[in-house]
């Protein structure tokens, strides 16, 4: 049997007709042609025992008690985004006064090399975390799906 | 003289509707608030599965998905159906965790199995053969739906398995209508190829 239909009727139309998502007049386009080409019959067929079994799986659901433990609030949330945002500052102006120190000549050896350390570590897991984001972006299966 | 008067007959008092149920909990109503929770949450749990496979995972976005959901209740048009809306964030939620797993490959990212499934006979005198023949189905199917990309599986789920109209899946997916069908008939026939080559893979192990 041919993988399409003979007459390159568009397919489509059958998902459209078995969900009865049609038009009236496309409706009855596409039961005319239904009665003429085996090969739609057979693909409505076939999608009608794929429904039937998708539509009778059934799920485990948590029970409630899973859900209770959980938090059920945003509180978390905020408290979280407000932590960060306060320790990115704190790390800016904490890297600036470092750096100023620096500049003006007055550290030690060994403040040098802690300042530097630091931030050396701090740029190259910046870094490392930026050249994955760029990774993903590129070979992420969701960046042709519609927002 | 008049005759005992008769008892008042009960009159049934409807169930409030889902809008006058969003807008209870809008005002902040506990009562509406517990019920919309328990109805949205096992909604949100069962898309987020279908969509990602893992129940553990699927349970941490559905509780995000919650959170999210009563953040932003009080802007909800109450005139409008819950479950696209509710559905369209869980999506959101599903899309933005595979960003983060591609980025943080610490994360479990085995294959799903069929522990989510449940298998419960349907009718009291249940061929057992019939019932051994559905459930593999189910399981090869789910199986598959796991290896579709997701533009195809979240598309097929939210027909086959959430049952939403053409209109409905056009809004939890802000895309056309046309494109729901072109989309939704290319991820059935995906599917069903995915289907046939575990079918003949099987077969093949078994007659060999």
């Amino acid at each position: 049997m041919a993988n399409h239909c003979p007459a390159r009727f568009d397919e489509t139309m059958i998902s459209g007709h078995f969900d009865g998502e049609l038009t009236q007049a496309t409706e009855q386009k596409v039961r005319v042609h239904l009665e003429d080409c085996e090969y739609c019959r057979t693909v409505l067929g076939e999608l009608r025992t794929l429904r039937e079994t998708t539509m009778s799986t059934e799920f485990h659901t948590p029970a409630d008690s899973q859900w209770d433990e959980r938090p059920q609030t945003g509180l978390s949330l905020v408290a979280r985004g407000t932590g960060w945002i306060i320790a990115i500052v704190w790390a800016v102006f904490f890297a600036g006064y470092a750096l100023w120190q620096l500049w003006q000549g007055s550290a030690d050896l060994l403040e040098r090399i802690l300042v530097f350390g630091g931030l050396s570590a701090l740029a190259l897991l910046f870094t490392s975390v930026l050249l994955d984001r760029l990774r993903a972006a590129r070979t992420d299966p969701y960046r042709e799906v519609e927002k | 003289m008049t005759g005992p008067r008769s008892a008042p007959v009960p009159v049934a008092v409807p169930p409030p509707s889902e809008a006058q149920t969003v807008i209870l909990a809008q005002q902040g109503e506990a009562d509406a608030l517990d019920k919309l929770a328990r109805s949205c949450r096992q909604q949100a749990y069962v898309f987020a599965l279908q969509l990602i496979g893992h129940p553990d995972d699927a349970l941490d976005v559905a509780q995000d998905a919650m959170v999210r959901f009563f953040r932003s209740l009080e802007r909800f048009d109450p005139s409008r159906p819950v479950r696209p809306w509710l559905l369209r964030i869980v999506r959101n939620l599903v899309r933005d965790r595979a960003r983060r797993l591609r980025v943080r490959r610490t994360e479990s990212l085995e294959p799903a199995n069929d522990d989510a499934l449940r298998f419960e006979p349907r009718d009291d005198a249940p061929d057992p053969e019939a019932q051994a023949t559905r459930r593999e189905q189910q399981a090869l199917v789910w199986k598959c739906l796991q290896e579709l990309n997701p533009r195809y599986r979240e598309v097929l789920v939210l027909r086959d398995y959430q049952d939403l109209s053409y209109a409905d899946i056009a809004t939890t997916l802000k895309i056309p209508r046309g494109t729901v069908m072109s989309r939704l008939h290319r991820a059935r026939r995906l599917l069903q190829e995915e289907v046939r080559k575990h079918r003949s893979g099987t077969g093949e192990a078994r007659d060999g």
